[in-house]
Parts: structure tokens; C-alpha cells; sequence
């Protein structure tokens, strides 16, 4: 009898529910909708400020003191020390590895040669990655220098480290120095050749500008760069770009102070100090710092941002909750006759309220799933159309499964309290009395 | 006499069905509440991303035409006045020095407090004071070069100079390896001038382009640049906030007047009875509607005077929990939350006219 009633209902009141239906749909779809973005806001904007560059640096411990004024090394250091470039795949063994999503080591060098129209070159030049997949043994990742620094302008191709050869390989020249030496793509730059370094001719394969000191200078593969330099494997610095939990006073602790519980947590959260003394114990010598310009202003602008989101998601939700409780009121209001004749056909309070309620519930279900649907899509569909999503997003990225139990739960919560005082009014009026007053 | 009738009816119908008026007036004042929430904070927004943006430091420098000369003793002056009241600007002077160990290091002389200002990254432990005029802040690796961090002796060009080390300054970066000291004594002791002048401007890539156009103008024998991947960051980032709160604002505007809609317009199909004894008795089509209408408009505005209020309240409340500066109401959006809920209003009580049309009175009050 229950459940037939509860059928019915749903099957001649098509208008009423259709409303209620309708107002918890939109309100669930608004609220996946935020939800979404904000779970999703900080990755975005973690790409968006992957602009700004790295903001972990790598070096090694026994280093000298870098000379450096605006950019420009005063007095290079000869020697030094070096990090090994072979031990950088150890960064993707770390425990935060997946949160790493760029590395680009350097190594500066000086080119001393002649162009093709015979004029003198002595520039600075950087080796670096451009194109490189890093990986060790699982998934690799693609890195390098050029999508480190977004705001590099290339005209032209950026060197290929494929094509660094015994005696040949590829770079592209900064602006300044371009202009200076009047280098344009497909010309070459025949190096001279020192000590046991073999001469070799590098081919310019395009012109970027990077608005600092290093369009006064070559970039060529790393590869190349070593052999030129003499000095196989070596690395002099890396930036390492990751994604971090933005610090707070648990961050700045020391973690060899805490306690073993509590060092755990601090290693295992991706605070950008964590993730800095992991990659200090992966690789042998190295000394890794937060790049505090880069990494505190971040940590501000994420923090802004996605608390900005949240409280917007909370108004949504409330606001949705009471559009759909208003809602929710009005559908109950205006089955009071329906109340009075079935509480005066011998209906206990229970069973009435008992059957509003698994209505609303039903409604709450249905019309929440539904939204769930919408909003996932809405939120992928917006995020994808404001941040230029990378790659096709697939299934598994556009809904977040967390949401749904979450989503569905507000939604039941939302419907029956909603309904509870238009419940209440209803049963505690004397069903002769709205009988009669509808009659 | 006919005036006097529409408005005693409107009167009673609102003072009498008190739960139901309620009901409608608490969703309008939600959605205008809501609209003006949001409204007020979109308002605000790119100004208060661009003061957090305040954390990146300069997004300008000046520098002399040709490296290795200083500015000129009037540059900081005339940079700082064309650059703007609420820019912050910082000098930077800069020569090589070497420890008492023997090593070689960049010495810097700078004013403390512009950059405290302007370089809020910086981890110090402890800021040097401006009375002491050899106070000196140690880059944490060039602390590591030096004997004694309290008593610093730096040689130039056969110089000594004694600095007592305030404490250690950590960046990540070049400053790391630097000594940094007051400008004041490090002019007097290396005789060399400022050369670099770092200028933070408020502001997205137009505000700096402005500041940059005025800079050349007031200075234009120096070199102007902006950081460039300050600048355009900045830009991307606040558009794409905006674009997004632009979107949220849609559609949670949307949510709210769509639910809105269909609980009023269910109260008036409601009311299918009422409207059905007021045409037996006589009532036009017209008068009737004139009267939902209005009962309607007269809720609208009820909730945009309350939601006004509450909107403000809650736009001010988000401003200070999450930007720690308030978003103060705005009268501007007003007429926007005012548009909306009137349109919600009258929507609600045309919508169910159709409905209410076909309805044949004598059929409806029989109880068919």
C-alpha cells in the first residue's frame, strides 16, 4: 500500500514534483558545479603560476659562492662543484615525485669561436633541457627548460638534443646577442677548439627572447654543453617546479625536531620545504631550497584563490538550500487536502510523514544524481574553457567521485528539512478543518 | 473607490496568507541577497587579486643605459614620484667585496625598510635597526664564508669595513649569496652609487605598461624593463579568476532565480481558487493580474531591501575572512539586483497566467 501510494504520487503529480524536482536539480547542479572548480582550482592555478617559473632550486652543498649582479656572473666560478646529471631520474623515486611537474637543470659554459662571416664570438651560453623525458624506469615525464619558462619567446625551433654530435649541435641565440652578431636561423657558429675540446660547429635553429640577461647569451642542449665544457654529467643547478600544499606554521618546522609521528606527517605533506628535504635525500650532495620569491607569493595568490571559491561554494549552497527547501515548503503546502482526507481515512502521523519524507528522499536521489551529472560536466566544461585544459580530460577527471556521496547526502538533507515544517503544519492542523476549508 | 478596493484586497492578501507571503518574500530576498553578494565581491575582485599579487615584489627595474654606470643622484626621486603614491620602490647598489676568509662576494647596499616593503618574501630573522648604520643582513650562503656573523669584516679595493650582522636572510635566490648593508655605508665605504632601482606597480600588464610609458618620460636617459614573467602571470591569472567568478556568478544567479521562479509560480497556481470566486464576482482578467502583479513587486522589493542589506554583509564578510581588507557595499549594484528580482516577480506571477486563464470559475469552485 506504501509503496504504491509513494508510486502514484509520482505518477499523477507530475507538475509538483517537476518543480521540487526542478529546484533541487539546478541547486545540485550549482553546488557540484563549485565544488568541482574549487577541488580543482588549485591544480589550475598551479599551471597558471607554473609561469613564474621554478620554485625549488637545486645546487650542490659544497658549491662556492656565486659572484652574480642582475643575472650576470661577475666572476665564473672555474671548477666548482657539480650535481650529476644521471642522478636527476632519482627525482621521479621521491615520495612527492608526482608532484613534480618540471626539472630543468643548467650548466653555463663559454663559447669562443667565429660566426660564417667571420666575427668574433664570446658569449655566455647555458646548457639546458629542452625536450627531455625524464624517467626512472616507470612513466616518464617531459621537461625542460622551454616549458619552465613560458614566457620565452622563440622565433625559430628549439635545439634538438638528439642532434648533438662529435662535432656538431644545435642552439638558439638571445636576442641581444643575435642582433649583435647579426645571427638569424640556419647560420652556424664554428667554436674553436681548447685544451683536448674538439672544435664544432653549432647551428643556430632559431631566436628567443627572455626579456632578461640570458638574450645575451646561446642556449644549447645540455649534452652539448658538457661536451664543450669538458665535464661529462655535470650539472652546475636545477630548477624543479612542483606542486605544493602552500606553507603554514606546521611547514616552517625543522623535521629533524619533531617527533617520528609527527616528522612523518611533515614529510608525507607536499609542502614545498618537504618536498625540498626529500629531493636533498635522494640526491648525494645537493642542497635544495624553496624559491621563497616564487614559492610564498604562490602559496598567497593559491590560498586567495581557492578560499575564494570555497566560500563562494558555501554560498551556493546555501543559497540552493533554500531555493529547494522554499521549494520543497510549497510542493507540501499545497497537498494539505491530500494530508487531511488521508490522516481522516485512519492514517497514523507516522505514515504520512513517512511518506512525504520518502518522497522528498526519492526526489533528493533522482533530481540530486541528476544534477551531479550536470554540475560535473558544467565544472569541466568551464574549467576546460577558462584554463586551456592540457590533453582531452577523460571520464575519470570530470567527475570526482568524493563529490557524489557528498552531493547526494546535502541534497536529502536539504529536501527533508525542507519539508519537516510544511510536514509538521500540515499534520498538527485538524484534518476536518482543511477538509472543510478546501471543500 | 476602484484604488481604494485593489488596495485593501493586496493589503489583506498579504497580511492574511502570512506564511505563504513569507515564504515568497524569504525567496526573494535570498536571490537578492545572493546577487548582491556576488555582484559586490566581482566588483572588487581584480583589485584585491592585484594587491595580493603585492607579494611577487617589483615587476620593474631601472637601470642605467650602460651596465656598469650608476644612476644619477636625482633617479630615485624622480622615479618614485613618476612611478605613483602606492608603488613601492627600493634602490640597489652593488659591488664585489671579498671576506675576511678570502672569498669573494657580492656586497649590496639598499634601504632596509623600502624593502622590507617591497620584498615581503624575504625570511629574515631578524630586521636590522635603521639607528645602526653598519647593520648588515647575511645571505645564508654567504654567512657560511664569514668568520664571524656578528662582526663582519668585508675589504674593498683595500678598504676595510667592520658590519655587525643583524641576522640571515633567505630567499632561494641570488640574495642568498649576498651581504646586504645600509645604503648610506656602503656608498661611503666602496664610493660607489646606487645602479639598480626596483619599482613594484599595483596593477595588471596595462597599469605597468602606464607606469613604464611614464618612467620613460620622467627618466629617459635610463633603462626601463619589466619582469616579464611577473607581468604577464599577473594578467593571465586575474583574467582567468575573473573569467571563473564571472561564470560562478552566472550560474549561481541562474540556480537561485530558476528555483525562485518555480516556488512563486507554484504560490499563485495556488491560489487557482481565489482567482476563480474574484472573476465570478466580477473581477477582469486585467485586475486580477494587475493584482498579482503587484503583490508580487511589492515582495521583490521587500527582498531587495533586506537582501541588500544581507548581500553586503555577507560580500564584506568574505572580503575580510579571505583578503583581510573589506569589500565595502556597493550602491552600484543595486539596480542590477533590483532588475533581477523585479524580472523574477513578474515572471512568477505571468508565467501561471496561462494556466489561470483557461480555468472556467464555476468548474474549479464546484471542487472539479
Amino acid at each position: 500500500m506504501f509503496i504504491r501510494l509513494l508510486m502514484e504520487s509520482f505518477r499523477r503529480q507530475r507538475r509538483r514534483k517537476l518543480l521540487a524536482g526542478l529546484a533541487i536539480l539546478l541547486g545540485t547542479t550549482a553546488v557540484t558545479a563549485m565544488l568541482a572548480l574549487a577541488t580543482t582550482i588549485g591544480d589550475h592555478i598551479h599551471n597558471e603560476l607554473a609561469a613564474y617559473g621554478a620554485n625549488i632550486i637545486v645546487y650542490p652543498a659544497a658549491d662556492q659562492l656565486e659572484v652574480k649582479v642582475g643575472g650576470v656572473d661577475i666572476k665564473p666560478v672555474s671548477g666548482g662543484a657539480y650535481l650529476h646529471e644521471s642522478d636527476l631520474a632519482k627525482l621521479r623515486g621521491i615520495f612527492w615525485a608526482n608532484n613534480i611537474t618540471g626539472v630543468s637543470p643548467e650548466l653555463p659554459v663559454r663559447i669562443i669561436g667565429k660566426t660564417a662571416t667571420d666575427e668574433n664570438v664570446d658569449a655566455a651560453a647555458t646548457g639546458l633541457w629542452f625536450d627531455h623525458s625524464l624517467s626512472n624506469g616507470g612513466g616518464a615525464l617531459k621537461t625542460g627548460a622551454s616549458a619552465m619558462h613560458p614566457w620565452w619567446k622563440l622565433t625559430g625551433a628549439w635545439p634538438r638534443e638528439q642532434a648533438t654530435s662529435s662535432d656538431s649541435a644545435e642552439a638558439v641565440a638571445g636576442m641581444t646577442l643575435a642582433s649583435r652578431l647579426n645571427l638569424k636561423a640556419g647560420d652556424i657558429i664554428q667554436t674553436a677548439a681548447h685544451d683536448s675540446i674538439a672544435a664544432r660547429t653549432l647551428r643556430i635553429t632559431g631566436i628567443v627572447s627572455t626579456g632578461d640577461n640570458t638574450d645575451d647569451q646561446l642556449l644549447l642542449p645540455l649534452n652539448a654543453a658538457q661536451q664543450i665544457a669538458g665535464t661529462p654529467n655535470a650539472v652546475r643547478r636545477v630548477e624543479v617546479s612542483a606542486r605544493t600544499k602552500p606553507e603554514d606554521t606546521f611547514a616552517r618546522k625543522d623535521p629533524d625536531t619533531l617527533s617520528p609521528a609527527q616528522r612523518e606527517i611533515w614529510y608525507c605533506r607536499p609542502y614545498a620545504n618537504s618536498i625540498a628535504y626529500q629531493i636533498r635525500e635522494a640526491i648525494p650532495g645537493a642542497r635544495a631550497e624553496q624559491v621563497r620569491r616564487v614559492e610564498q607569493s604562490e602559496g598567497t595568490v593559491l590560498k586567495r584563490i581557492s578560499g575564494l571559491m570555497w566560500l563562494i561554494s558555501a554560498a551556493a549552497l546555501l543559497a540552493a538550500g533554500f531555493a529547494v527547501s522554499a521549494a520543497m515548503a510549497t510542493a507540501i503546502l499545497e497537498r494539505q487536502a491530500e494530508i487531511g482526507l488521508m490522516r481522516s481515512l485512519g492514517a497514523s502521523k507516522t505514515t504520512v510523514a513517512l511518506l512525504f519524507y520518502a518522497e522528498a528522499g526519492l526526489l533528493a536521489i533522482f533530481a540530486g544524481g541528476l544534477g551531479y551529472l550536470a554540475g560535473s560536466g558544467l565544472a569541466a566544461w568551464l574549467g576546460a574553457r577558462i584554463f586551456a585544459s592540457q590533453g582531452p580530460a577523460s571520464l575519470g577527471s570530470l567527475l570526482i567521485p568524493v563529490l557524489f556521496p557528498v552531493v547526494i547526502t546535502l541534497a536529502l538533507i536539504v529536501a527533508i528539512a525542507g519539508s519537516t515544517p510544511a510536514i509538521r503544519s500540515a499534520l498538527n492542523t485538524d484534518p476536518s478543518a482543511i477538509l472543510r476549508a478546501n471543500a | 473607490m476602484r484604488g481604494l478596493s485593489m488596495s485593501s484586497i493586496l493589503r489583506r492578501s498579504l497580511v492574511h496568507r502570512r506564511a505563504r507571503s513569507l515564504s515568497a518574500l524569504i525567496a526573494l530576498t535570498v536571490s537578492a541577497a545572493v546577487a548582491t553578494a556576488l555582484l559586490t565581491l566581482y566588483a572588487d575582485l581584480d583589485s584585491k587579486l592585484h594587491r595580493e599579487f603585492r607579494s611577487f615584489g617589483a615587476n620593474i627595474v631601472v637601470t642605467p643605459a650602460e651596465s656598469g654606470k650608476s644612476l644619477p643622484s636625482d633617479a630615485f626621486t624622480q622615479v618614485r614620484s613618476a612611478a605613483g603614491g602606492d608603488a613601492q620602490a627600493a634602490e640597489f647598489g652593488y659591488a664585489v667585496a671579498t671576506t675576511d676568509r678570502g672569498t669573494p662576494v657580492v656586497v649590496a647596499g639598499t634601504d632596509f625598510d623600502a624593502v622590507q616593503k617591497l620584498n615581503s618574501w624575504w625570511q629574515v630573522d631578524s630586521w636590522p635597526s635603521t639607528s645602526d648604520a653598519n647593520a648588515a643582513l647575511l645571505g645564508q650562503r654567504a654567512a657560511q664564508f664569514v668568520a664571524d656573523e656578528h662582526n663582519v669584516q668585508l675589504t674593498f679595493a683595500g678598504h676595510t669595513v667592520t658590519l655587525h650582522g643583524a641576522g640571515r636572510l633567505r630567499t632561494g635566490g641570488d640574495e642568498d649569496s649576498r651581504i646586504y648593508l645600509p645604503m648610506s655605508a656602503f656608498t661611503t665605504w666602496t664610493g660607489a652609487q646606487p645602479s639598480v632601482i626596483e619599482v613594484q606597480i599595483p596593477g595588471g600588464a596595462s597599469q605597468v605598461e602606464a607606469a613604464i610609458a611614464r618612467l620613460h618620460q620622467a627618466v629617459p636617459d635610463l633603462k626601463v624593463d619589466p619582469v616579464r614573467q611577473l607581468v604577464e602571470g599577473e594578467s593571465r591569472i586575474v583574467d582567468k579568476t575573473h573569467a571563473l567568478m564571472y561564470g560562478a556568478v552566472l550560474l549561481i544567479a541562474l540556480t537561485v532565480a530558476v528555483s525562485v521562479l518555480a516556488t512563486l509560480s507554484a504560490s499563485v497556481l495556488e491560489r487557482r481558487r481565489d482567482f476563480a470566486l474574484m472573476k465570478a464576482l466580477g473581477g477582469t482578467q486585467s485586475s486580477l493580474l494587475t493584482l498579482f502583479l503587484l503583490e508580487a513587486l511589492i515582495l521583490a522589493l521587500g527582498g531587495v531591501a533586506v537582501g541588500y542589506v544581507l548581500g553586503s554583509a555577507a560580500a564584506w564578510g568574505i572580503g575580510q575572512i579571505n583578503f583581510h581588507t573589506a569589500s565595502w557595499p556597493r550602491i552600484g549594484v543595486l539596480p542590477l539586483v533590483l532588475l533581477l528580482n523585479l524580472v523574477i516577480a513578474t515572471l512568477a506571477s505571468l508565467l501561471p497566467v496561462r494556466v489561470l486563464r483557461s480555468l472556467e470559475p464555476a468548474a474549479l469552485l464546484k471542487g472539479e
